[in-house]
């Protein structure tokens, strides 16, 4: 399939394929959709090449008869692949003995809102482009320093359509083309290893590579010399953009998502119009930021994506709600139906369409980051994505996680530590942040946001 | 097969060294209950070729669900393209000598009494049903209960330029029952109970699996968390339960020890063989084939390049002693290929990847484990983890208790663990007597982007000594 066509074409085949679902079982509605991803992947690690190019297709077919629904992906999304799964669904409902009460209808038609920026000069990055530039980029991260031993550097470019279509009459669709770079360097002193890593990824433009290598080059080494941090005891954290991202991400993003709330999962449920958080924080979910990987014109299910207001000066707005969430809550969808994710398979197609985030945009505050590390007396500035962060549980809002990248911080002044362990509440901590940043930097994580300050959580090192 | 011998010779004469080509054909299936709701009942069919071109060193990677000859060739032609594009580029090359051919038989499938294939919806319905109402009659203050069941099984075929013949059937099956309860105060607390791996239906009627066995085990440890006290912070000894000592043998060893860390030295395991790492208690293994019956796990007669797998023992006593490999590692290392080449689905080139990882048992009870531990946390069942290319890990267990002079006085939530592997090794003061392997269909392992591979954790129960653990200071 080509770029230009894919919606046409694959929009042809779910009519042709619903019609076909009708002529199986005339009383069972019907969910079609399609996932076409034309990508090619690099990675060169220290003089290792892993490449990869080809497309991975695939069906998801979803047959309701009363409240009785089954689900039936496959590999492939020719029209016999798609019957396929269609008789497939359609025969597993006609045995179920077994329903699903809450179940209503599938999505309804609600028109679509905007795909985003497409770049065409996306379409003709290749495999050679890819190669050359991860070299390029291991090339300049090791000259930077003799004690970077290990540098891994990953590229991609490729373009992906999906479309939607079911009985209710809607049928849509929806495409988008990103590319990505990103480096990891290692320094490495004896047996000492500090890592640390820069990336960019954008539907707007093709990649810029240049300098990241350095700047991760040179973050990884101001790590070495590390000492032990040797205290237990609460104290202010500085999340920078990729920690904080992740913060939210684990945390308040999991607990809006209207599966969790119905479900009793979520701590947040019952709380709209509370004020949870401090009131310098504002987060909107723009399903519509047109410069977002996250965006597209429909969500998983045929819905058009929006722009909900999450919190409003610390006030929870709203919840993120997928057809099925929303109709048992009581509420509208509010296009935030996904497949795949952070936390699924690597193959969309094959996951329910359940609730997710589009792209979470935190309001900026009016510090620098430095002048918010210079407001601390002491305390740890953490770098990166700390671990065990997305092992958390949405519910408790527990979260016990290790900082390898980290720093002490007194007065502004960076001293480098060895990992420490940071641990607390998600939800408490939205209360205790004392201060928001004003760097404001797209993350690959789903999450817009500066550099955020925490009080409150148990620090071991 | 004669599709992916075909694709072999049209690779080789494109002029690729070496081609090795795939398919599997999968049927994963899976129910999910929350509460009173059948949430989704779900039929996967995962089908397609993958194929790998290897030229001077270098290595690309095609694949398509298509069966179209035209689809399969532009395939090849795509691997190849990447492959002879990459060389400039390649420093550590990793190609590898043809060997005699490889040929699978019957008894390379693991033979199962009742095939999942055979029983209906409404029979697997019926064992999440049970789970959960047992979880209800066990739990207390239960706000959601979640009851789900996967399948997998299907054919994987390989040949290669070596001209192996591979056929052999993958089979997983899984029962997991979740409870989520509510304290007094309004907090939720929760557990997980599940048993699965390779296996036919028949492993839901064996004690200890059945779907009664798991619900009681997860209402009964929700309801013991209702009035858990927060882990304390800080360095204390240690008693791991089996699944977390698997955890650790696959996160924080494991993942080192795939060699595709190891040639490019970023691993600290790099150039460590024969190096005395551990204590004399702490040996670790990686193994295909383990004895399924006798402790569960994942049958993976062959990876994804053809090579047969067996037992390979990384961590002797506390010495290193062998890494994980592909076939062009273990050449430029030379070790012994060792048969942990994998791919979570056709659509990925295969890497080196664990089968079933688990720390070796030793000659303790749980009482005299216990004892040994003295004072500290004992760790039960794993949540996940998360390991650095420094060896720093952090995994969250499920549960535990406080233990005061060998006794269990009250239990314990958010225990979370961390370190660095390199140093914990060797502070490993015994193992129990008992060994299981955890393996089944939900969740996995991830690399690379490929997740959720299928994997088997295990061991006995551990202690160990002076382990960071997070929490409230």
């Amino acid at each position: 399939m080509e770029y230009d066509s894919v919606k046409e074409e694959m929009l042809s085949r779910i009519d042709t394929a619903l019609k076909y679902a009708k002529s199986v079982d005339k009383n069972a509605e019907c969910e079609i959709y399609l996932l076409y991803i034309n990508s090619c992947n690099v990675r060169i690690q220290d003089g290792v090449v892993t490449a990869d190019d080809g497309i991975k297709a695939g069906t998801a077919v979803r047959v309701a008869k009363g409240k009785k629904v089954s689900f039936a992906p496959s590999s492939g999304i020719e029209l016999d692949s798609i019957k396929k799964s269609i008789q497939e669904a359609t025969a597993i409902v006609q045995k179920l003995s077994v329903e699903d009460p809450r179940f209503d209808s599938f999505c309804p038609p609600s028109g679509a809102g905007k795909e985003g920026v497409f770049c065409s000069d996306i379409l003709d990055v290749d495999s050679a482009y890819l190669i050359k530039a991860a070299d390029n980029m291991i090339s300049e991260a090791k000259s930077v320093d003799k004690r970077i031993k290990s540098v891994t550097a990953s590229c991609s470019a490729g373009w992906t359509g999906f479309a939607v279509g079911n009985s209710t009459g809607l049928q849509q669709a929806s495409r988008i083309a990103v590319n990505s770079c990103n480096v990891y360097c290692q320094a490495r002193v004896g047996e000492e290893r500090r890592q640390a890593g820069e990336y960019d990824i954008s539907r707007e433009r093709i990649f810029q590579h240049e300098n990241l290598p350095t700047e991760a080059a040179n973050k990884a080494l101001s790590f070495l010399g590390a000492k032990k941090l040797d205290k237990t005891e609460v104290m202010p954290t500085i999340w920078n953009n990729e920690a904080s991202a992740s913060y939210i991400l684990a945390g308040l993003g999991q607990a809006v998502r209207g599966n969790n709330v119905v479900e009793g999962l979520s701590p947040l449920a019952d709380k709209i119009g509370d004020e949870i958080a401090n009131p310098i924080l504002s987060i909107v979910d723009d399903g519509q930021d047109a410069t977002s990987i996250q965006t597209h014109a429909i969500d998983a299910e045929g819905h058009a994506k929006q722009k909900i207001p999450i919190l409003e000066k610390g006030v929870l707005k709203n919840y993120l709600f997928d057809h099925y969430y929303a109709k048992i809550f009581g509420a509208e969808s509010t296009g935030s139906s996904s497949r795949g994710g952070a936390f699924s398979s690597t193959l969309p197609y094959e996951d329910t369409a359940t609730v997710g985030l589009s792209t979470f945009n935190v309001k900026s505050g009016n510090k620098s980051e430095e002048e918010l590390l210079e407001e601390v007396d002491q305390g740890i500035y953490i770098y990166d994505s700390p671990m065990g962060i997305y092992h958390t549980s949405v519910e408790t809002g527990e979260f016990s996680v290790v900082c390898p990248q980290v720093y002490l911080i007194e007065r502004g002044e960076k001293t480098p530590i060895q990992p420490v362990s940071v641990a607390g509440k998600f939800y408490e901590g939205l209360e205790n942040l004392r201060a928001i940043a004003k760097n404001i930097k797209k993350t690959p994580y789903a999450v817009n946001t500066p550099t955020i300050a925490f009080d409150g959580f148990s620090v071991v090192g | 097969m004669d599709t992916l011998e075909k694709a072999v010779d049209f690779g080789e004469k494109l002029g690729a060294d070496f081609v090795e080509a795939r398919f599997e054909d999968l049927t994963l299936r899976s129910l999910q209950k929350i509460n009173e709701n059948w949430k989704d009942i779900t039929a996967k069919t995962r089908s397609g070729i993958g194929v790998v071109c290897y030229y001077k060193g270098g290595s690309g990677y095609s694949f398509t669900a298509s069966k179209s000859d035209k689809d399969i060739q532009e395939a090849v032609e795509r691997a190849f393209k990447i492959a002879k594009a990459s060389v400039p580029a390649v420093s550590i090359k990793l190609g590898f000598d043809n060997q005699p051919p490889v040929k699978s038989t019957g008894s390379d499938t693991f033979t199962v009494k009742e095939h999942p294939k055979h029983h209906s919806i409404d029979e697997k319905t019926e064992l999440v049903n049970r789970a959960m109402d047992t979880a209800k009659e066990h739990g207390e203050n239960i706000s959601t209960i979640t009851g789900l069941y996967g399948e997998l099984y299907g054919t994987k075929l390989f040949t290669n330029s070596d001209r192996s013949i591979i056929d052999w059937e993958f089979r997983v099956v899984d029962l997991v029952c979740y409870v989520v309860s509510k304290t007094k105060e309004g907090n939720m607390v929760n557990n997980l109970e599940r048993s699965g791996g390779t296996a036919g239906f028949e492993l839901f009627s064996k004690e200890g699996s059945t779907p009664e066995d798991i619900g009681r085990k997860a209402g009964k440890g929700a309801k013991a968390q209702l009035v858990a006290r927060a882990c304390p912070a800080g360095q204390f000894r240690a008693l791991v339960d089996n699944v977390l000592a698997g955890t650790l043998a696959h996160e924080s060893f494991g993942h080192l020890s795939e060699a595709d860390f190891i040639v490019t030295s970023s691993s600290p395991l790099t150039g460590k063989i024969g190096t005395k790492l551990g204590s004399e208690h702490a040996t670790i293994a990686d193994n295909g084939v383990p004895d399924i019956e006798k402790h569960g796990g994942i049958w993976l007669p062959f990876d994804d390049q053809g090579t047969r797998s067996g037992e390979t023992t990384m961590l002797d006593k506390g010495t290193v002693t062998h890494y994980l490999h592909s076939r062009g590692t273990a050449k430029y290392l030379k070790q012994k290929p060792t048969g942990n080449c994998r791919a979570v689905h056709f659509g990925f080139m295969p890497i080196p990847r664990m089968t079933n990882t688990y720390f070796k048992p030793g000659d303790l009870t749980e009482e005299e484990a216990l004892e040994l531990l003295g004072t500290g946390v004992y760790a039960i069942e794993s949540q996940g983890g998360q390991v650095q290319g420094d060896g720093s890990f952090l995994f969250k267990a499920r549960s535990g208790y406080w233990v005061e002079n060998g006794e269990k006085k009250y239990p314990l939530r958010e225990v979370s663990l961390s370190g660095n592997i390199l140093d914990l090794l060797g502070r490993v003061e015994g193992a129990t007597k008992d060994f299981k392997i955890r393996g089944g269909y939900f969740g996995g392992c991830g690399k690379s982007g490929q997740y959720p591979l299928p994997t088997g954790l295990g061991g006995p129960k551990l202690v160990i000594d002076s382990v960071t653990f997070g929490g409230k200071a």
